[in-house]
């Protein structure tokens, strides 16, 4: 600004270099969100597809008057994936949730061997998912060790072929899934319980109150937030799952495991009607940014509370 | 609070269990590394949870100076989708580093850009698959497919929120005093960001990339849509390890697996103390 005069106030520069560093990341935004929003909308309502022979700015030759919308209601396969990825999230961040909790309560005080025990039981976490996924995969072999550990319980042999049973295949990309993200809750749960203050434990226990009294009156209070912001965040990821889960059984056997991220997938690489993913896939980034909007509200008011 | 010898002893049973859960799948996947191939399928009464004749054929398959016994030889080996990962990972993170903590500092001590904690969040919460259609579209328009710099850039992007969280969490946290000093001293803004600031936040700089180079690190999902040939990372090219004609390559991808998990299981043992801030975007610190 010329008219400020020579000597600029601080304040004016200090404006200016967060305008400045912040710069880089609104170029990366805008980048992945305006443009590709407006391509994702434009494509949208045509029958485009990368083999149609026509460039994609093209796609209007091939407008369609929102097929692909009404299509979308009428998809049979996409509201059984939709439901599928609902059913699989209403299994496993429940269970996520109560194991790790168990976990964290277990890991409240202190005890010999903990930091050692703590670290092992983190592991899952950290393990790539697709490489979760190929263990899984291993695991669930009609002759692979889950069904070995089955035989020796009741001394025959077991022969399940898990991955080829639709129900079956289910229940294991889910058992994959809570092995791989219990730890995230106990981690997460653990921080807050550890945050619960101990006097007013003791004077609980004092007053007479029992373990869960104590849990329900106290614990429980003080750690709302924090398990809303810890189920927030595996409810919003486990509605992504698909590297586990492609691995283990490719969506199978036929749709069986096939949830939303799998089935987009799919019609996007084998069948390549990509005005048909977009106008999907919009649909999806709308109700998840209502939702980003409440999260984020959430997050803003957790960070009030100390920690 | 004391506890009874009976609590104690149901503690320690249950984090035994909970430990046997947690390791018998990464035992399998380690034990199955070592493993002969006549070993990768054993069933029944053969099936050896330790590999007998342990061997490291299956990294020498991997890598391509040996055929393990099988007709097949790799048309390339695990060199190449190595580097790709490495590269992508630490480019991208790279990337989402420098942007993220220039805006993260930007955000929390002059109050520019104050749409990004939500636009940030917003972009974490989408999933990949959702957006993947315009980002394949531009990929190839750029001549970025099949690249790792593709992937890097990509990746920069998808977890900028990450660094930029983190960072800003970390700097909310610093205390002003002596960047103040050094203004009065007659420092530019600019001079205190790049000599005073960033110089003392080593430690979490370190962290917050490292945490940032597993999530790259981790992905599955962009590299099979966005590499095909030249440039497979380590997940894409051992889910490809297997073909109608020579079944499941189950030594070899798991020795591939393994490759790819230690890497990130180290480093996450190492950043224990930020995990749960990285995680819940700074709103949990432990």
């Amino acid at each position: 600004m010329s008219t400020a005069g020579a000597t600029p106030a601080p304040r004016d520069e200090g404006a200016k270099l967060g305008f400045r560093l912040t710069l880089p990341a609104q170029i990366l935004v805008l980048f992945i969100s305006a443009f590709p929003l407006l391509m994702q909308l434009y494509i949208s309502v045509t029958d485009w597809s990368p083999l149609s022979g026509v460039g994609w700015w093209n796609a209007w030759e091939m407008w369609n008057s929102f097929a692909n919308y009404t299509d979308l209601a009428a998809d049979t396969r996409f509201w059984s994936a939709l439901q599928r990825t609902a059913i699989v999230m209403l299994v496993c961040v429940p269970a996520e949730f109560l194991l790790g909790l168990a976990l964290a309560m277990l890991f409240a005080d202190d005890f010999l061997g903990k930091r050692v025990f703590y670290s092992i039981l983190l592991m899952p976490m950290m393990v790539v998912p697709a490489v979760a996924g190929y263990m899984f995969f291993m695991l669930f072999q009609s002759g692979g060790p889950v069904n070995d550990i089955l035989a020796r319980i009741v001394g025959a042999p077991v022969t399940i072929a898990w991955l080829s049973d639709p129900t079956l295949a289910l229940i294991a990309v889910m058992i994959a899934d809570i092995w791989q993200w219990t730890p995230l809750m106990f981690l997460i749960l653990l921080a807050g319980l550890v945050g619960v203050p101990e006097d007013q434990m003791k004077a609980a226990t004092l007053l007479g109150a029992n373990a869960w009294q104590r849990f329900t009156t106290i614990v429980l209070p003080k750690m709302k937030t924090i398990i809303i912001i810890a189920l927030a965040i595996r409810v919003i990821e486990n509605f992504k799952i698909f590297d586990t889960l492609y691995i283990m059984t490719g969506g199978g056997p036929g749709v069986a495991t096939e949830t939303i991220s799998v089935y987009i997938y799919k019609v996007t690489t084998q069948d390549l009607i990509w005005g048909y993913v977009a106008a999907i896939a919009l649909a999806i980034l709308i109700v998840l940014s209502i939702v980003a909007v409440y999260a984020m509200k959430r997050m803003a008011k957790a960070r009030e509370v100390p920690a | 609070m004391k506890r009874s010898v009976p609590f104690e002893i149901f503690r320690y049973a249950a984090i035994l269990a909970a430990m046997a859960v947690t390791l018998v799948p990464i035992l399998w996947m380690v034990s199955m590394a070592f493993k002969p191939i006549g070993e990768w399928s054993a069933t029944g009464a053969d099936l050896t949870w330790w590999p007998k004749q342990p061997t490291l054929a299956n990294f020498e398959f991997v890598f391509g100076h040996s055929t393990n016994d099988l007709i097949v030889a790799l048309d390339h080996t695990a060199v190449k989708p190595i580097l790709s990962s490495l590269l992508s990972a630490v480019f991208g993170t790279a990337i989402a580093m420098s942007a993220g903590t220039a805006a993260a500092y930007g955000l929390s001590r002059f109050g520019s850009g104050q749409n990004l904690p939500l636009a940030l969040i917003q972009l974490r919460l989408f999933p990949p698959m959702a957006v993947m259609i315009p980002v394949m579209i531009m990929w190839a328009f750029l001549n970025l497919n099949d690249t790792w710099w593709g992937l890097a850039l990509i990746y920069g992007i998808v977890t900028l929120p990450f660094a930029f969280w983190l960072m800003k969490t970390f700097f909310d946290d610093m205390p002003r005093e002596i960047e103040e000093a050094a203004l009065v001293e007659g420092c530019s803004r600019l001079r205190v960001f790049t000599r005073i600031t960033l110089p003392m936040m080593r430690a979490p700089l370190a962290s917050a990339a490292l945490f940032v180079f597993i999530l790259n690190w981790s992905d599955y999902l962009i590299a099979l849509l966005l590499t095909t040939r030249e440039w497979v990372t380590i997940p894409v090219y051992m889910a490809s390890l297997s073909s109608s004609m020579t079944g499941q390559l189950y030594g070899a991808k798991a020795a591939l697996g393994l490759i790819a998990a230690v890497p990130p299981v180290i480093m996450g043992i190492a950043i224990q103390r930020h995990l749960v801030r990285g995680l819940t975007f700074g709103a949990l610190k432990q």
